[in-house]
């Protein structure tokens, strides 16, 4: 009985290591899928004057769970009479707990918003590139970062699970 | 927030309009359709930064206080960039780029076929506008569908095989011009069995998209349905489109405002097809006085031209004349009024 509580610590808190580690290795991921949504953003807004309603629409299906119920709630609210800049905003709210991005991640996808479908399309352009681009750079290091870290969180679990064991017995 | 069906005055025609503004405005303007008994006698809601909200109906013009009451100097509502800005987002769909082209003509269409006028600075590139920014005033204006009585008057401008003669519609702005275009447009279209016209195709270049109030590929107004449209196309390059595609009997065009739509339609009148179009001016003489129409009215281009007025409110027939003989076909003490409430 003793001994399969004992695993059962060392079995929890490998899980917790492990689902941590999974958190990590999917920030890398996100951004990279917002990198493509924005370039699609981009070139819906640039070469096809989509309007935004219609090119969130288009965007939720070109991408992935968890960025699909963002652009999703991002169409709704706008077709609903919300102006972009507070959409955008409260998707974020709504959303970002189904992510693994961080706050500095978000800061940069918030800043999107202030001026999104607010200009001209060149000044649309200029305001993608730019947050891809530093999205990119914060992508790369999250790319860097993710494999060692992944792999410290999943071995910590197990190895945390097992010395609490030990100072238990 | 929301009173439909509850506030006097307030229905879905209200509300569809109420919904462009920003909840401030939105609410003022709530409160006075309420007490003008809704949008019925509405012309223009006109926002201009830093200046009194104001509504013109048909007769009065108010300025707008806080309550949405007619405004006295020290309550009146004074629009702010916010307000401009909300509207433009709201009328945008959050969109300012995709309504470039729009912007650069100075209005928008809204679903409804509700026109904005917009004004603001230019950014002018190689001597063409490229778009405007710090926009300073929205002038909206509210389409109202009308019903027109065209039996009195339809039959002299048609011949006598009950083909259209063609025919030029001129009046001052606000006096009905493009209200009267589409009833005449639907009537040709559809057809008119009191006076046994048949409905014939007819083909419309809406470059200004007020004919039919396109908003994403769907008329706002009901054109009749023998009617093709070519929505936000220049009239010269639309005339050609529509007569070798789409083998129209008449085609009609609003506005005739260049030495280029002239042309264009000197050579329309040229290519078997019919011609229905609309100009500013508040009579004949005045009409002529632009070198490009003087030319085209010189010529006998048009047969039939029909002076509208606001004398007896929008939609006032002031006289048809005979293009070809200069004389009046309608009878100077027959002022009427040819509009009618839908």
């Amino acid at each position: 009985m003793l001994i399969a509580g004992y695993l059962g610590l060392i079995i929890g808190f490998g899980c917790l290591g492990l689902l941590k580690a999974r958190q990590i290795k999917r920030r890398p991921l996100e951004i990279r899928e917002m990198i493509n949504a924005l370039a699609l953003l981009d070139t819906e807004i640039f070469w096809g004057s989509t309007p935004l309603p219609e090119a969130f629409a288009f965007l939720k299906e070109r991408v992935d769970f968890p960025w699909k119920n963002f652009f999703s709630e991002l169409e709704t609210r706008l077709r609903d009479g919300a102006n972009a800049a507070s959409a955008w905003e409260s998707a974020i709210y709504s959303q970002r707990k189904k992510f693994s991005l961080l706050e500095d991640d978000w800061r940069i996808i918030s800043s999107l918003g202030k001026g999104l479908g607010r200009s001209d399309r060149n000044e649309q352009h200029k305001q993608l590139e730019l947050v891809q681009k530093h999205l990119n750079s914060v992508a790369e290091r999250a790319r860097d970062n993710a494999e060692s870290k992944a792999k410290m969180w999943s071995y910590l679990g197990f190895l945390s699970g097992m010395a609490i064991v030990i100072f238990i017995m | 927030m929301n009173v439909k069906g509850v506030t006097p005055g307030i229905g879905f025609r209200e509300e569809k309009i109420i919904r462009w503004f920003g909840e401030r405005v939105g609410t003022v303007l709530r409160k006075s359709f309420s007490w003008m008994g809704g949008l019925n006698e509405v012309e223009e809601i006109r926002l201009r930064i830093n200046q009194p909200l104001l509504i013109r109906t048909g007769k009065n013009e108010y300025f707008l206080s806080s309550s949405g009451q007619k405004g006295l100097q020290e309550n009146l509502y004074i629009v702010k960039r916010d307000d401009l800005i909300e509207a433009l987002e709201r009328m945008t769909n959050s969109s300012l780029y995709a309504a470039e082209e729009e912007l650069r003509n100075g209005f928008l269409t809204l679903p409804g076929g509700h026109r904005v006028g917009i004004t603001g600075e230019t950014l002018v590139e190689h001597g063409t506008i490229r778009t405007l920014r710090n926009i300073s005033a929205l002038n909206i204006r509210i389409a109202n569908e009308q019903n027109t009585s065209l039996i009195s008057f339809l039959p002299l401008l048609l011949d006598r095989q009950k083909r259209l003669y063609h025919t030029l519609l001129v009046s001052p702005p606000r006096a009905g011009k493009t209200t009267l275009l589409r009833q005449l447009v639907k009537s040709l279209s559809d057809g008119v069995a009191e006076i046994s016209l048949a409905g014939q195709t007819v083909g419309v270049v809406d470059e200004r998209s007020e004919i039919a109030g396109m908003w994403q590929g769907i008329p706002s107004f009901d054109l009749g349905c023998r009617t093709d449209i070519l929505d936000r196309c220049p009239k010269a390059q639309g005339i050609s489109m529509l007569i070798r595609s789409m083998s129209p009997s008449v085609i009609a065009v609003d506005e005739l405002g260049s030495p280029d739509d002239a042309s264009a339609i000197r050579d329309a009148v040229r290519c078997g097809v019919r011609i229905l179009a609309t100009a500013h001016a508040e009579s004949v003489s005045e009409l002529t006085q632009r070198a490009y129409m003087k030319d085209l009215i010189r010529d006998n281009n048009f047969e039939r031209i029909v002076i509208l007025s606001r004398s007896k409110g929008p939609g006032t027939l002031e006289s048809i004349h005979d293009g070809n003989t200069g004389s009046d076909l309608w009878p100077s003490n027959n002022k009427i009024n040819i509009r009618t409430k839908a």
